[in-house]
């Protein structure tokens, strides 16, 4: 029993890590209609980021968070405005192959400055954790899991609470109707993906806490970010966060599943996906265009 | 000096010349009709315009400088709102914050907040007579209710022109006299109006002048009621033997059934 409430608590924080992480990529396709690719290079960009503050200045991995969100912000807009504005129109594949070869060169320029070495960001209080009778929460995935929480209301409030969130909504629904009531597409363009970056940034930061950092440990984020849109469903914050949660858990108890080795925690999880959208194709709280 | 003035714009896809050298010009206060044919080209000439679509000759000049080439959202902010044929609510919104878009982007004057926006919807869903269903999904609208929300939604940015793409196809008669009267209404405010119209009863009931396109050349202009009696306006809906035969007297209105609302008078 406690063993199960041990996996339910471990699942959910590796939830919070899918949520933070799929947040700005579901952001981005949802609105810009762009699966991107280099999504997770993103979220690798904010690690180094942090890796480099804490080993060479000492900085709290926490604090440098808003450094990594700047960082990519300010990429995403110059990448978004420079080059991904020009296919923007174009069908999906086009989008699909630019992303994929920014991928390729953000990748090999990581690989150029900090080299193939694995790095790792190891403050004090990172392996310690919170005692509930027989169940252990780890300090870092609780931070995970609340900066992920945070990341999704701030993202709720921009986009309904905001001038340049109303302009983004209305871009999304639908792009010639936004340019005749004076928005400026090619700007909200931008500052979507701007934003998607950052929050990838954002959640990159914390990944050297857990895992090691490589140059090449991007892509497998936008796989699980994928994943968790696709169960989540598009064009809602909530949708992303019960997306995130749920293979987050599917994942953990998989690891554990009584008479399955551990391998089989992917192939659950993507069954899972599979059985989900057989039967509700949205996503579970998708909407249907 | 004329408000809104179209000099030689062509337009072409591909091999098709979509237009080809249309002239006209609106005067301030004016409500302008354009009509023709399906494919003559209106829906495109509002594209150029607003700014949709680049032209690839002509000039257009806006309150006296050319706003050709100028992207949609800045043409938007100069004063002309722009209405579509089939209605583009943006779905995930209530009526109200739909209204309140072009409020929030678009006011010449400059920067509203989203508070101000939201009250300034209110003023303008009151004069298209949405004000009870404000917060509701637009999903529920019906379908002239909608196209009250698009007129709503171009107004809410204080145009002093307002391009309307056939905001009356699809409206019973009697939906289709509310309607007449809002646009009467907001004409009344000092908003020109150029509207691209199938109904015949629309053009002659609130048009100041018409232009009638063809083959995406401008065929003729001048009052509705003269412009409607011409042979080759006839000719150009009816095709050359119906001309022949029914002579000046025969009105394209009896035959008009084109875009769902061609009611003869």
């Amino acid at each position: 029993m406690s063993q199960l409430l041990q996996q339910l608590v471990l699942g959910l924080l590796l939830g919070g890590v899918y949520v933070s992480v799929a947040l700005g990529f579901s952001l981005v396709w949802g609105i810009l209609n762009i699966v991107n690719l280099a999504h997770g290079a993103f979220v690798i960009i904010g690690a180094y980021i942090t890796w480099v503050l804490f080993s060479r200045l000492g900085v709290d991995p926490f604090l440098s968070l808003p450094v990594d969100a700047l960082v990519l912000f300010a990429l995403g807009y110059g990448l978004q405005r420079g080059l991904i504005n020009r296919v923007i129109r174009a069908p999906l594949l086009f989008t699909f192959l630019l992303t994929f070869g920014i991928n390729l060169v953000i990748v090999s320029l990581l690989l150029l400055i900090f080299s193939p070495d694995f790095r790792s960001v190891t403050p004090r209080y990172s392996g310690s954790g919170l005692s509930l009778g027989s169940v252990t929460i780890p300090y870092i995935g609780l931070a995970r899991l609340g900066i992920a929480m945070l990341l999704a209301l701030v993202l709720w409030f921009v986009l309904n609470r905001t001038r340049i969130g109303a302009g983004i909504q209305a871009v999304g629904a639908d792009r010639d109707a936004a340019q005749l009531v004076g928005i400026d597409l090619r700007h909200v363009y931008a500052l979507t993906f701007a934003i998607g970056a950052a929050f990838a940034g954002v959640a990159g930061g914390l990944i050297g806490l857990q895992q090691s950092i490589t140059p090449t440990a991007g892509d497998p984020f936008t796989l699980q970010s994928f994943a968790v849109v696709i169960l989540g469903g598009l064009g809602r914050v909530s949708a992303t966060i019960a997306g995130g949660l749920l293979f987050g858990l599917i994942q953990v108890l998989g690891l554990n599943a009584p008479g399955l080795g551990a391998g089989y925690s992917n192939a659950i999880a993507f069954a899972v996906l599979v059985v989900v959208l057989a039967f509700r194709p949205q996503g579970l709280l998708g909407r249907l265009a | 000096m004329s408000q809104l003035a179209v000099r030689g714009v062509s337009k072409r896809f591909g091999g098709v010349a979509a237009l080809t050298e249309v002239t006209f010009s609106v005067e301030p206060g004016e409500i302008f009709g354009i009509i023709g044919p399906n494919g003559a080209g209106k829906t495109t000439l509002l594209n150029c315009i607003s700014g949709l679509y680049d032209t690839d000759a002509g000039e257009i000049r806006w309150e006296d400088r050319s706003i050709t080439g100028l992207p949609a959202h800045r043409i938007a902010r100069l004063g002309i709102g722009r209405t579509f044929q089939i209605v583009r609510p943006f779905g995930s919104m209530t009526v109200r914050e739909n209204a309140a878009t072009g409020a929030l982007f678009g006011q010449p004057s400059g920067r509203l907040q989203p508070r101000q926006a939201l009250a300034y919807a209110d003023t303008v869903l009151d004069l298209v007579g949405l004000a009870a269903k404000r917060d509701y999904p637009v999903r529920r609208l019906t379908v002239p209710d909608r196209k009250r929300l698009e007129v709503a939604r171009a107004l809410a940015m204080r145009p002093r022109l307002l391009l309307l793409d056939e905001v009356m196809a699809g409206l019973n008669p009697v939906e289709i006299e509310q309607a007449l009267d809002m646009v009467r209404q907001v004409n009344r405010q000092g908003v020109t109006m150029v509207l691209i119209e199938h109904v015949m009863r629309v053009i002659v009931g609130v048009c100041t002048r018409a232009l009638v396109l063809n083959f995406g050349r401008p065929l003729i202009e001048g009052k509705p009621e003269a412009v409607l009696r011409d042979p080759r306006v006839i000719e150009a809906y009816l095709g050359e033997r119906y001309a022949r035969q029914g002579g000046p007297d025969a009105s394209p209105t009896q035959a008009d059934g084109e875009g769902g609302g061609g009611a003869g008078q």
